[in-house]
């Protein structure tokens, strides 16, 4: 009867800490199981208690690392990183009274100051929202920009109606010291710098999408520090492509065997061939771009093969082709990357869209497409559009392949409708509630590509431990609404029970009432600290609290 | 054929067969009392249908599951049987392209 009641119960017997810790002395966990069982211990800790308005230097706290080593924050002036050592608090009382000693209720009893470092020169600012960390050496990669561009004159090769930027510049800094190791700087260009959003970290290599010249700059981080530049993708496909066409002479000939070099030798494609040798011999001046990118001319061939292919009858396939491709081959031809992530080593997957939705937020109504890309053959795998299905099958099933992060283990317990129960029950409900399946696909698939390190790893967004409400409150690092009533955490065993609460700040006055607040939590990857920053969105002063296990 | 050898196994371990008469001959019983040679029961295969393929060097698949299911949709599409043309679309092979080229200007996506 015991044994039943304790598989019933999961991995412990009882939800007491001290039967859990004598138990675990006893029993090893169910195999590949052992990050699971420790996390049933976050249930019994929990940072209950709040010290509220703690009295802090007025910094724009950003993120705690991964390992949970560093918070990471910047200056009000957007120009200076501090960064500090998160610690628990340790005191002395010489009274029997249960609240805290003043001297122990303040910030630095949780956080040690450790340096600040000046990372934008005068008119520049960091961009405050880009943080991307390199776990095994502990570096960080910071941004700074100077002012945007709207309307900037076109230069070759930039994509018009994409902003431009003077200069941006990406700082890579060993944490431990606050060294800057290297910096590679990127002129008259653009990256979506807001949330990590045109940069993809994946091991040791960097994504850098540059939207103005379409471009994906691959880099490397070195452990000495080194930012190693391995790849641009975008014109060129291979890394020996420009030396190849540099070395024809003639402006005919370059045409021929560019068109030879970039695409795969099939006979199908002399019908494009044709095509497109027609419409570059209209312009034989070859020197302003009249090819199209390398990229470009993956995408569109795989199209037209894919076109093709379905189809045996010769004329049933050409009239497929007209009505599927020609047709639409100038708004394809028009195509711009969006985003770009890492699927593994040798694959992208890559977002185009148009150029109206590239930069901005609102993009979500325009049509898109995803393109699965292996650098190492330079083929397009897979296209499909944002309301295919058979894409959002696979997003279903296998969304934490799309969330890669092969840094450190516990990432991978970062809870997605691919690994929780109760995150796909959820998801499921949202499908069955929708009323059109391909705008539910396309709402879904709006959050492909990933950004990088864009999810807390702390087991208190846990969705097998504990429920609470996604839109106060997420694993994902974006500020959101304030709300009055405290967020709870309801634990998911039996008996569900309130486990704890966050409530993000004494509300102000009613004259205040009107003013928009917006609150933005930090969570410590493993202690039970967390900090909430709430800030009314015209008045800088943020109130910040601190979440803790007394 | 089984091999049928003298056997007689610690009691502990059976009558378990295995396929090499070595096997076990450090196993000592737990009574001394009588010694016995030890040799288990032997079995070999009569045909070779469950031999691994020669050569055989098994490893991790390198491309993790979501890039092999990108990849066999591919697959499957150039594998999928290919829609034969009709007789009926055959027969009206002349004026196919006329009349396709008045219609497709009201095509979207």
């Amino acid at each position: 009867m015991a044994k039943k009641l304790s598989r019933l119960r999961g991995m412990f017997s009882s939800g007491n800490v001290t039967s859990r810790v004598f138990e675990r002395q006893i029993r090893s966990s169910p195999p590949g199981a052992s990050v699971n069982r420790a996390r049933k211990f976050y249930e019994n800790l929990v940072p209950s208690h709040t010290l509220y308005d703690v009295e802090c230097p007025d910094h724009c706290f950003r993120k705690f690392t991964e390992d949970g080593l560093f918070l990471i924050s910047f200056t009000r002036n957007h120009q200076e990183l501090v960064v500090y050592r998160p610690s628990w608090l340790t005191y002395s009382s010489s009274t029997d009274s249960s609240s805290l000693p003043r001297r122990a209720s303040r910030f630095d009893s949780f956080f040690t100051h450790l340096y600040s470092v000046n990372l934008a020169s005068a008119n520049e600012l960091i961009c405050k929202d880009f943080f991307l960390y390199f776990p095994s050496q502990r570096f960080g990669l910071f941004a700074t920009s100077t002012a945007q561009i709207h309307d900037s004159a076109p230069s070759p090769g930039a994509v018009p109606g994409v902003p431009s930027i003077d200069k941006i510049t990406f700082v890579l800094l060993r944490l431990d010291d606050g060294v800057v190791l290297d910096e590679r700087v990127f002129l008259h260009d653009f990256v979506n710098l807001a949330y990590n959003m045109g940069v993809f970290l994946y091991d040791d290599l960097l994504a850098i999408l540059s939207l103005r010249f379409q471009k994906i700059h691959l880099l490397q981080i070195r452990d000495s520090g080194h930012l190693v530049d391995a790849r641009a993708i975008g014109y060129f496909c291979r890394e020996d492509d420009e030396l190849f066409l540099n070395s024809s002479s003639q402006a005919m000939m370059t045409t021929r065997t560019s068109q030879d070099k970039n695409k795969q030798q099939s006979r199908e494609e002399d019908a494009e061939n044709n095509g497109l040798q027609h419409r570059s011999s209209q312009q034989p001046n070859a020197s302003d771009n009249s090819f199209l990118s390398g990229i470009k001319q993956r995408l569109l061939s795989f199209i037209f093969r894919e076109i093709w292919n379905e189809e045996s009858d010769n004329t049933m396939r050409v009239q497929s082709l007209k009505k599927k491709f020609y047709f639409h081959f100038q708004d394809y031809v028009d195509l711009i990357i969006w985003k770009v992530q890492f699927l593994d080593r040798h694959h992208l997957l890559i977002k185009f869209g148009s150029v109206d939705g590239g930069v901005g937020r609102n993009a979500d109504h325009l049509p898109a497409f995803f393109a699965v890309y292996n650098m190492e053959t330079t083929d397009i795998v897979a296209f499909y559009q944002n309301s295919a299905e058979d894409l959002y099958q696979l997003f279903e099933q296998f969304s934490d392949h799309f969330t890669v992060s092969s840094s450190s283990p516990f990432m991978n317990f970062v809870t997605s409708h691919s690994n929780s129960v109760h995150a796909l029950e959820q998801l499921k409900y949202l499908k069955n509630k929708s009323n059109s399946f391909s705008q539910f696909v396309k709402k879904m698939l709006v959050s492909l590509p990933f950004s990088c390190q864009s999810q807390s790893p702390s087991p208190y967004f846990d969705q097998s431990l504990f429920r609470f409400d996604e839109k106060l409150i997420s694993a994902a690092d974006r500020h959101r609404q304030s709300s009055d009533n405290p967020i709870k955490f309801i634990s998911r065993r039996k008996p569900e029970t309130l486990k704890f609460k966050i409530k993000p700040g004494p509300e102000c006055g009613s004259a205040d009432g009107r003013s928009k607040k917006i609150c933005s939590f930090l969570f410590h990857p493993h202690l039970p600290l967390a900090i909430s920053i709430q800030q009314t969105l015209f008045m800088p002063p943020s109130v910040v609290n601190i979440h803790f296990r007394r | 054929m089984a091999e049928e050898l003298q056997f007689q196994m610690g009691s502990i371990l059976g009558d378990l067969p295995s396929f090499d008469p070595h096997n076990f001959s450090q196993h000592r019983p737990s009574d001394p009392s009588n010694p016995s040679r030890m040799v288990p029961t032997t079995y070999h295969p009569t045909h070779n249908r469950t031999l691994p393929p020669p050569h055989q060097v098994i490893t991790t698949e390198v491309k993790n599951i979501l890039i092999r299911s990108f990849y066999q949709r591919a697959e499957d599409k150039q594998m999928r049987p290919k829609r034969p043309a009709s007789e009926h679309l055959a027969g009206e092979h002349g004026n196919k392209h006329f009349r396709a080229s008045s219609s497709s200007s009201a095509q979207g996506l």
